[in-house]
């Protein structure tokens, strides 16, 4: 696993006085998970891969069209609870470019 | 009488060499981790062949994949490792893709994104590469339910903030992830 | 017959103190001596290669800034691209360079940091990371989650643990050792090797126990990582957003700020941290990272340093960490001994020989005891065998 290659090596690169510090931008996975508590609400839960949390992160629930109906950041327990939208949308979990995570309405755990 | 202590004698000369034995498994058990030394030895090919992966010596990956036009560029891409997808902690499976940037196009080139099945936005276009232009490398998730006729999609920004994309077949990009992805649809 | 002996709770514990570490002693052994080798690999590479070596040309030179290194190298390698750099202050060491050549490979150049002469590059075959390799997991890859060597070499922390403390057990009062050292050097090797023991053992506790508790470390450490168990506050890795990236005109180079204007950012925002390394953006969206040693000299401090405006979006220092990170991130530096300098991978370096010839001495001590106890005790079982044949032979006449 290239992720754990590079965390090895940065480990054994820190004794040799080098440290690689930036390679944490794509060396984590962001990934969340929803679910419907009722008819009207949902709750989405995010991290990271190796299973630390992600206080903060961006949260955005977004029509099909392109239309960015809510916008929320996950609280510090990594979590964020909203009124679910009508039709058609999907949720996304955004670190940024290049490390999101999308989950479809029709993916929301019921 | 003599025979009783021959005899005796005897069984206890007897005994002897089996006690020699036994010493010896006594002494040399104690021997039996430096089995575990066979590790390092056994592995020390695959630790140069990795190493020479890394530095750039054994080509842009184990296999790759092609050159690919994209817009008014084009890059060659290939796959790190031929091995299927690795589980990647909470967040799924990924395999690791490398890829180089044409000569002309240095510079002009700001992102490129990764993914399987086509992206909704630009927001959602993929896993981002990073490295040099010569090499960069990102990992992409594959979805537990991609197809083996589904397709990467390759999405390049440029600095002047137009975007190009790029279809590339997942049996041409990676066969042994759509193998993979065959294996895992027979379990149960 | 012989009757049986009791056997007393001091000779228990010797059991145990020789069973933990003889089954195993051999595997010990290396790793014992490839850590030893380790912690000073790059010493080593030092005395064998020029390259790496910082040499001033006079005492009162300056070190050349981080623009100046790239200019050097952009000089004499165009077009390469440079990924990072670490530059120790005070250092013997030349600074480090990792770069990315146009033909697609990789590279580490050693720079001198007064000069700015680019003194060699690494081979491809790096001996630190060979014996940290050979050393940490005997080579065994990582696939999915930490190697399996990893996780057997990390578990002989549990053994050395128990043999320090049934070690101490044993050696009755072996405080008394320190005021009155004995190795007596013309008794024979049973002998020696057993006071060369104790009086190792007795001055190397605080190292063993420092090694033995951090092996137990990384075991631990394995086993959270590959069930995805994590207590990192880190949070969200920062990337840059979209909004700060200005659209640039084609052919023209994207805005950025200087690497020196990076490292004086840092210094502004904090002054007690001494930098000594820089890591380049690894694509548009990537921070400059500007990092090293402050006020703890354990564990690094970075910042995050937005390339285009310059902003710093996200720093990491020693206060920014619970204090389970304080604790488990230190680990590692006190493993290999690391974070003060040469001196101190010196005194690593003895008492990890030290450790080494502890576990060589036990066995020796236990060969020549026990191997002449089993033939003493082979010997009496004759003889006594020998004498019940001669009793009953009598017996026997008399019959």
């Amino acid at each position: 696993m290239v992720q754990t290659k590079l965390f090895a090596l940065g480990r054994l690169a820190a004794g040799a006085g080098l440290c690689l510090a930036s390679a944490a931008a794509w060396a984590h996975f962001p990934i969340g998970h929803c679910k419907a508590l009722d008819e009207t609400t949902v709750q989405c839960k995010g991290g990271f891969s190796d299973g630390s949390n992600a206080p903060g992160l961006t949260l955005d629930v977004i029509s099909y069209d392109e239309k960015i109906l809510l916008s929320n950041k996950l609280d510090k327990n990594s979590t964020v609870t909203f009124k679910r939208p009508p039709g058609q949308f999907y949720i996304l979990f955004d670190a940024g470019a290049g490390h999101v995570v999308e989950i479809d309405h029709t993916e929301i755990d019921s | 009488m003599s025979k009783v202590i021959a005899a005796r004698t005897e069984r206890t000369a007897s005994k002897a060499p089996a006690s020699g034995v036994a010493l010896k498994w006594k002494r040399w058990r104690f021997y039996l981790s430096a089995l575990v030394l066979i590790a390092p030895l056994a592995y020390l090919p695959e630790y140069f062949e990795d190493l020479a992966l890394s530095r750039g010596d054994a080509g842009l990956g184990q296999r790759e994949v092609g050159e690919f036009a994209v817009g008014p560029w084009s890059v060659r891409l290939a796959e790190w490792q031929i091995a299927p997808p690795e589980r990647e902690g909470l967040a799924g499976y990924v395999k690791l893709f490398t890829l180089a940037q044409c000569q002309e196009c240095i510079g002009h080139i700001k992102a490129i994104y990764l993914r399987v099945g086509e992206p909704r936005s630009l927001r959602t276009a993929g896993s981002l590469f990073s490295g040099s232009p010569y090499r960069q490398m990102a990992e992409v998730l594959i979805p537990e339910r991609t197809g083996p006729d589904d397709e990467m999609w390759l999405t390049l920004e440029g600095w002047d903030g137009a975007v190009h994309q790029a279809r590339v077949p997942l049996s041409e990009a990676s066969p042994s992830t759509v193998q993979w992805l065959q294996q895992r649809k027979g379990r149960p | 017959m012989t009757q049986a002996k009791k056997v007393s709770k001091s000779k228990l514990w010797f059991l145990v103190h020789s069973w933990l570490a003889l089954p195993l002693w051999v595997f010990v052994f290396f790793v014992c001596v490839t850590g030893t080798i380790a912690t000073v690999s790059q010493e080593i590479v030092w005395l064998a290669n020029p390259a790496v070596r910082a040499n001033a040309p006079s005492p009162d030179a300056q070190m050349l800034g981080y623009d100046a290194v790239l200019e050097v190298i952009e000089r004499e390698h165009p077009g390469t691209v440079v990924e990072f750099i670490s530059r120790p202050v005070k250092s013997q060491f030349a600074l480090t360079a990792r770069v990315a050549y146009p033909d697609a490979t990789e590279a580490s150049i050693y720079v001198n940091p007064y000069t700015g002469e680019i003194q060699g590059s690494t081979s491809g075959f790096s001996f630190q990371q060979f014996m940290r390799a050979l050393h940490g997991w005997l080579l065994v890859p990582f696939t999915e989650g930490f190697s399996l060597g990893w996780y057997i070499v990390a578990f002989l922390g549990i053994p050395m643990l128990g043999s320090l403390i049934t070690g101490l057990v044993v050696y009755k009062r072996f405080w008394r050792g320190f005021l009155k050292p004995r190795l007596r050097l013309r008794q024979g090797g049973r002998i020696f090797w057993g006071d060369f023991h104790r009086l190792a053992g007795i001055w190397s506790i605080p190292f063993i126990a420092i090694i033995a508790v951090t092996s137990i470390w990384f075991l631990i450490q394995a086993v959270l990582f590959d069930n995805n168990i994590s207590f990192s506050t880190f949070g969200v890795p920062p990337i840059v957003a979209r909004e700060d990236i200005p659209p640039v005109e084609a052919g023209q180079p994207p805005p950025g700020i200087t690497l020196d204007r990076a490292a004086q950012i840092a210094q502004q925002t904090f002054p007690d941290l001494e930098a000594s390394f820089v890591s380049l953006p690894s694509n548009a969206y990537d921070h400059i990272s500007v990092g090293g040693r402050g006020a703890y000299p354990l564990l690094f401090e970075t910042l995050s340093i937005n390339p285009y405006t310059g902003a710093v979006e996200h720093t990491r220092r020693v206060s920014d960490r619970s204090t389970l990170e304080l604790v488990t991130g230190s680990m590692r530096p006190l493993h290999t001994g690391d974070f003060a300098g040469t001196w101190l991978k010196l005194v690593y370096a003895f008492f990890g020989l030290l450790l080494s010839m502890m576990v060589f001495s036990g066995m020796l001590i236990w060969t020549k005891r026990t191997a002449k106890e089993t033939v003493a005790e082979v010997k009496r079982r004759k003889s006594a065998r020998a004498g019940r044949a001669v009793v009953a032979a009598e017996g026997g006449r008399s019959a």
